[in-house]
């Protein structure tokens, strides 16, 4: 090994070590922080609204989903081979994620009324249905940054335009197809239009911080291949047509 | 040994970050302004603002009341002053005091910041020494609201006319 390959080998390990252990952490902290902020219509204060009961059940049910895309690899980031450091900064790092989730879902959900409970209800539905599809790291980022996107999209543009109090455009159309109905149990707060964008940071950072997340798991993975490929080189040449024997008859998942 | 140190730094860092989101979300506070003035108690460098305190006296003693407590509480936004608490609370006393009858909300809102002030002094007794004020003790201020509050035959009593405000 060459010097620029060592400082190479020590360059990655630092800047892996950072993202694992400040950037996502961060990252995802910053998801928890914004998530339920919101700006207040009249008032233009800061209201902080707690993660309600329901975005923590969809909180579990995404983290369920991250570990069977591959996303969120417990096995191989918690183990008694790791040290105990190296074992609580990843522990830390998932609880990280979890409140991040909960809160991101927070964001995009309305905050009371009917349209809690339906927005709730499609979430569960999906990541339900999406427990028993099959998928890989790339496919699950992109059905939750659609997922994320299309409900970021209903509530902060359509709903927020509908329950403007200047009237958004969608208000006049509803009122005009509407005449005389009620859309009372449809009732939801109102907030300045800055929560939207404080929203849209939240999703983009989340989604950001999983994006990272794939790739430091890719990183992980090729160290495993890695060390396996280095450890297989080592082996006599009937050990390794054993081997290769044995992978070939492997049937995979 | 860089790992190592990245990792033991991050921990650190981001838990603290964490705790200081559990924070916001339990002060819950509605400007940076208060951000700032929370994280001052939580640092135990708060201080009320002198000035404001001083301008709230002059417009207290002369009968301005509503004045006197939007000052006192510029002067103290955090409520975590005993004193100006105090003083809010007696302000309310003199406002709603009435020869025929008690102003009840009034009463009511000089019950919760008396009740205030006296959570902020539990070393001992809340009392303060000043002349133009009948009552000084908190415990009495107290006893006087919650009576303004209560209804009985009392409240019949003609002869309430000729009472007098402490």
């Amino acid at each position: 090994m060459t010097t620029t390959d060592t400082n190479a080998v020590a360059n990655r390990s630092t800047n892996r070590a950072l993202v694992d252990f400040v950037v996502l952490p961060f990252l995802f902290l910053t998801v928890a922080l914004l998530g339920g902020l919101r700006i207040g219509a009249e008032s233009r204060t800061f209201i902080f609204i707690a993660p309600p009961l329901v975005t923590l059940l969809l909180a579990v049910l995404l983290m369920l989903l991250l570990v069977r895309g591959g996303l969120l690899r417990f096995h191989q980031w918690v183990s008694s081979d790791l040290p105990p450091l190296t074992n609580v900064a990843h522990i830390w790092m998932f609880i990280t994620i979890f409140f991040a989730s909960a809160q991101a879902f927070n964001s995009v959900l309305p905050e009371r009324g009917l349209l809690h409970w339906l927005f709730s209800f499609c979430f569960l539905w999906t990541l339900w249905n999406n427990q028993f599809s099959s998928f890989d790291a790339r496919r699950l980022l992109r059905s939750l940054a659609i997922l994320f996107g299309t409900a970021f999209v209903l509530k902060h543009l359509l709903l927020a335009s509908l329950y403007s109090p200047e009237g958004g455009w969608l208000k006049r159309m509803v009122g005009t197809l509407l005449q005389g109905v009620a859309i009372g149990t449809l009732d939801a707060p109102t907030f300045a239009p800055v929560t939207g964008y404080i929203a849209f940071l939240t999703l983009s950072l989340y989604v950001a911080g999983l994006i990272l997340l794939a790739f430091a798991v890719n990183g992980k993975t090729g160290m495993v291949s890695h060390t396996l490929v280095d450890e297989y080189r080592q082996l006599s040449v009937a050990e390794r047509q054993a081997i290769r024997e044995a992978i070939l008859d492997d049937p995979g998942d | 040994m860089q790992s190592k140190i990245i990792q033991v730094a991050g921990l650190g860092f981001t838990i603290a970050y964490a705790a200081f989101i559990v924070w916001i979300y339990a002060t819950e506070p509605r400007t940076f302004k208060e951000v700032t003035t929370s994280a001052e108690v939580a640092a135990g460098t708060y201080e009320i603002n002198q000035e404001n305190f001083n301008s709230a006296l002059s417009l207290f003693r002369r009968e301005q009341f509503r004045a006197a407590r939007d000052e006192w509480q510029r002067a103290d936004p955090a409520q975590r002053d005993a004193r100006t608490q105090f003083y809010i609370a007696y302000s309310f006393y003199r406002e709603g005091w009435g020869r025929l009858y008690f102003d009840q909300e009034l009463f009511k809102q000089g019950v919760e910041a008396v009740n205030r002030a006296i959570a902020l002094s539990p070393a001992g007794p809340l009392t303060i020494d000043d002349p133009d004020l009948h009552m000084h003790a908190a415990a009495e201020l107290k006893a006087e609201l919650e009576q303004g509050l209560e209804r009985n035959w009392s409240d019949v009593n003609p002869l309430k006319v000729l009472r007098t405000r402490k």
